[in-house]
Formats: structure tokens, C-alpha cells, sequence
């Protein structure tokens, strides 16, 4: 009976410990992989719109809307892709300095700017005047430097983006 | 005391001669001051400053490559630009110390002409299409690339920068070469525009000024053209 009992206990276990090793948090490798694509695609949010403000005429709907949401959604999460450990010291190759970790008030700080200005430029956008938009996308290109000033190596230290 | 006085003085020679027209050394002391703006704002993410002086970097380089088909003499590349040959004989000489000023441009040093022009050029077209990761200053024509295309290329941009350094340290480094072995002041005729000579020897057939005014405004158009990227 005991032993029936305990035989139930470490398969229930085993189940569990399955579970989550499948539920396991990602590996700083794939953290830090992702973490880079999607800072990506915000880059490349904000430069289709600050290319289609260089036109004549600006397509509202299908390029600087989208791209507008992309940088909402995305910045929302951003302060969420820096756990403690995915820096330099992961030993994967990453341009986050260890000051952010360091001066983790800072970071935060300047991140939530950063989503203050992205709010504000989706509201510029939604209004389709392409004036304001301009203003804003450099506003929002200032919140990014800001923070790769003092929390991203320079770009003449890295061999690629990659 | 005038410049042959000094010039003489230095070389136990008398009489000058025009080698470097007013356009020439223009054109080569504001390219070294742009080419220092542009590392120093590179260096330290001053883009808003490296876009101007880029400009300006691109301004002279189209200036000089239109001089060295319209300009004066010793500007013209038909005129300095030699083959294999010539090179190399000239390069046989280097170690003597005895040889002649060349009116001009030599045989060797037309190649670090070439070198030095054709690499500024290649950093400047790439830094036209580089992305600046904070979206602010990114090249004119980086609308014409992605932004991961454009990021490689704004590596692209400081590696061949890099390249650009070192042929820039062969250049001074052969100054100091001919100044201290061959006692050839090269950097007072950059200045001057004369070079100590015997009387009778080759003369600069100068250009006129209208033409390097022709040339200036169209460099000027055409660098305004890349500034704002055929968006007209």
C-alpha cells in the first residue's frame, strides 16, 4: 500500500517535472536572440515611417498605421526583455552594457519615456498630419538615443548587428 | 621674408615655381579638417554634425575628381597618373637622396592619390545609405535600403573608415619620409602653392577661376540632390 502510494508520488513528479522543464524559461541565448529581433523591428517601424514622411504624398493606412501599432505593441514589453542576467555576462554576445542592470532606476526611467513618446507619436499618426508625425518620430528618435548613449556598446565596438 | 627666401634658405636652392593652384590647396586642407569633423562626430554619436561635414567631405571629393579632368595641370590625372612601369622606376629612386622635386605629383604618390580619393569616396557612398540605429540621422539615401541592410552598412562604413585611417598615416608618414631623407618640404608648397625650383623648369598652367566656379556649383547641386534622396 505504502509503497503503491509511493509509486503514485513519483510519477506524479516525474509528470510534473516534465511540465516544467517544458514551461522552463527560455535560454539567455534565445532571450537575447529575440530581444535583438524585436528592438529590430521597432527600429525598422520607425525608419518605414521616417521613410514614407520623406515622400510627397505618405500612404496612412498601409504603411505608417501598421508600423505606428508595431512600435506600441512592441514598446509596451521592452522593459520586460532585460532580466537580470541576460547581459554581457551570459557569456552570449550582446550589446546591453551592464549598466542596466547597474542602473536599473535609470534604464526604467528612460524606457518609460521611451513608451510616453511611441504613445504619443500612434496619437500624431491616427490624426494623419504629416508635420506633427515628423516632430514626433525625431522626439521618439531622441527617447531611443537617450538610451543607447549610456545602456548600448557604440556601434564602432561591434563587429555586425547580428 | 618672402616664400622662396624661406624655401631657398632650407634647400640652398634660389627661385621658386608654382606647383599647387589656389583650388588644389583649398580642396586639401578643408577635406583634412572635414575628414577630422567626421571622426570626431562618428567617434562620439554626433550625427546631426557628421551629416554636414560628410556633405562637405562629398563636396570636395566631387570637386577634385572634376578638377583632375578640368583643372590646372598638376591637378590633372592624365598628368600624374602613371603605369606599372613608370611606378616602379620611380619607387627604385626612394632610397637616394639626391633626386630631383618633382613638379607635381610623383609616380608613387599618384597611387596614394587614387588610394586616398577612391577610399573617402567609398565611406561617404556608404555612409549615404547608412542607418543610424536611433532612426535621427540615418544617411539620405538609407530610405533606399532596409534597416538591417542599413545597419550593415553603417559597419561597413567605419571598417573601410578604419582602411581610410591607415592609408591617411602612410601619407604623413611619406612626408616625413621626404623631409627627413630627401630634405623635400612637401607640406610648405601645399601651403604656398611654390616649390623651390631652378629657373626654366616646368610651369603650372593654371585654370581659370570660372571654371572651378562652374565645377563648385555643380557639386553644390549635386550634393544637394543626395542630401534630400531624389525626393524632389
Amino acid at each position: 500500500m505504502l509503497f503503491l502510494l509511493f509509486r503514485r508520488l513519483a510519477g506524479a513528479a516525474f509528470v510534473l517535472s516534465i511540465a516544467s522543464s517544458l514551461q522552463a524559461a527560455p535560454s539567455n541565448k534565445d532571450l537575447i536572440k529575440s530581444r535583438q529581433d524585436k528592438l529590430r523591428d521597432m527600429g525598422g517601424a520607425l525608419k518605414a515611417i521616417d521613410d514614407e514622411l520623406k515622400k510627397r504624398s505618405q500612404d496612412w493606412d498601409n504603411t505608417i498605421l501598421p508600423n505606428a501599432q508595431t512600435l506600441k505593441d512592441r514598446s509596451s514589453y521592452l522593459l520586460n526583455w532585460f532580466p537580470k542576467g541576460s547581459g554581457p555576462e551570459s557569456g552570449v554576445k550582446t550589446y546591453a552594457l551592464p549598466s542596466v542592470w547597474q542602473k536599473a532606476d535609470d534604464f526604467t526611467r528612460l524606457g518609460k519615456t521611451m513608451q510616453g513618446e511611441v504613445a504619443k507619436l500612434a496619437q500624431v499618426a491616427a490624426s494623419k498630419d504629416a508635420g506633427a508625425l515628423k516632430t514626433q518620430v525625431f522626439a521618439l528618435g531622441k527617447a531611443c538615443k537617450a538610451c543607447h548613449d549610456d545602456y548600448r556598446s557604440p556601434d564602432y565596438e561591434k563587429e555586425n548587428d547580428e | 621674408m618672402t616664400t622662396a627666401e624661406i624655401m631657398g634658405e632650407q634647400a640652398g636652392v634660389s627661385g621658386t615655381a608654382r606647383v599647387w593652384d589656389l583650388p588644389i590647396r583649398l580642396m586639401h586642407w578643408a577635406l583634412v579638417l572635414s575628414i577630422a569633423v567626421c571622426w570626431w562626430t562618428g567617434m562620439h554619436n554626433e550625427l546631426e554634425y557628421h551629416l554636414y561635414s560628410g556633405y562637405a567631405v562629398l563636396w570636395i571629393v566631387l570637386m577634385r575628381l572634376y578638377w583632375g579632368f578640368a583643372g590646372s595641370s598638376t591637378a590633372r590625372f592624365v598628368n600624374f597618373v602613371r603605369g606599372p612601369r613608370a611606378v616602379f622606376a620611380y619607387a627604385c629612386t626612394l632610397p637616394r637622396r639626391d633626386t630631383p622635386h618633382v613638379h607635381g605629383h610623383n609616380a608613387l604618390g599618384a597611387i596614394s592619390v587614387l588610394a586616398m580619393l577612391g577610399l573617402v569616396l567609398a565611406v561617404v557612398v556608404l555612409g549615404l545609405f547608412a542607418v543610424d540605429v536611433d532612426g535621427l540621422y540615418s544617411g539620405p539615401l538609407s530610405s533606399y535600403v532596409s534597416f538591417r541592410g542599413g545597419r550593415h552598412i553603417a559597419h561597413l562604413h567605419y571598417k573601410w573608415f578604419n582602411v581610410l585611417l591607415w592609408v591617411i598615416g602612410l601619407h604623413l608618414a611619406a612626408v616625413v619620409f621626404y623631409y627627413i631623407h630627401k630634405r623635400h618640404n612637401l607640406i610648405f608648397p601645399m601651403i604656398s602653392g611654390r616649390r623651390i625650383a631652378a629657373a626654366g623648369g616646368e610651369v603650372l598652367e593654371a585654370a581659370p577661376l570660372w571654371r572651378f566656379l562652374l565645377g563648385a556649383v555643380i557639386a553644390s547641386v549635386l550634393v544637394w540632390m543626395v542630401s534630400i534622396g531624389f525626393y524632389f
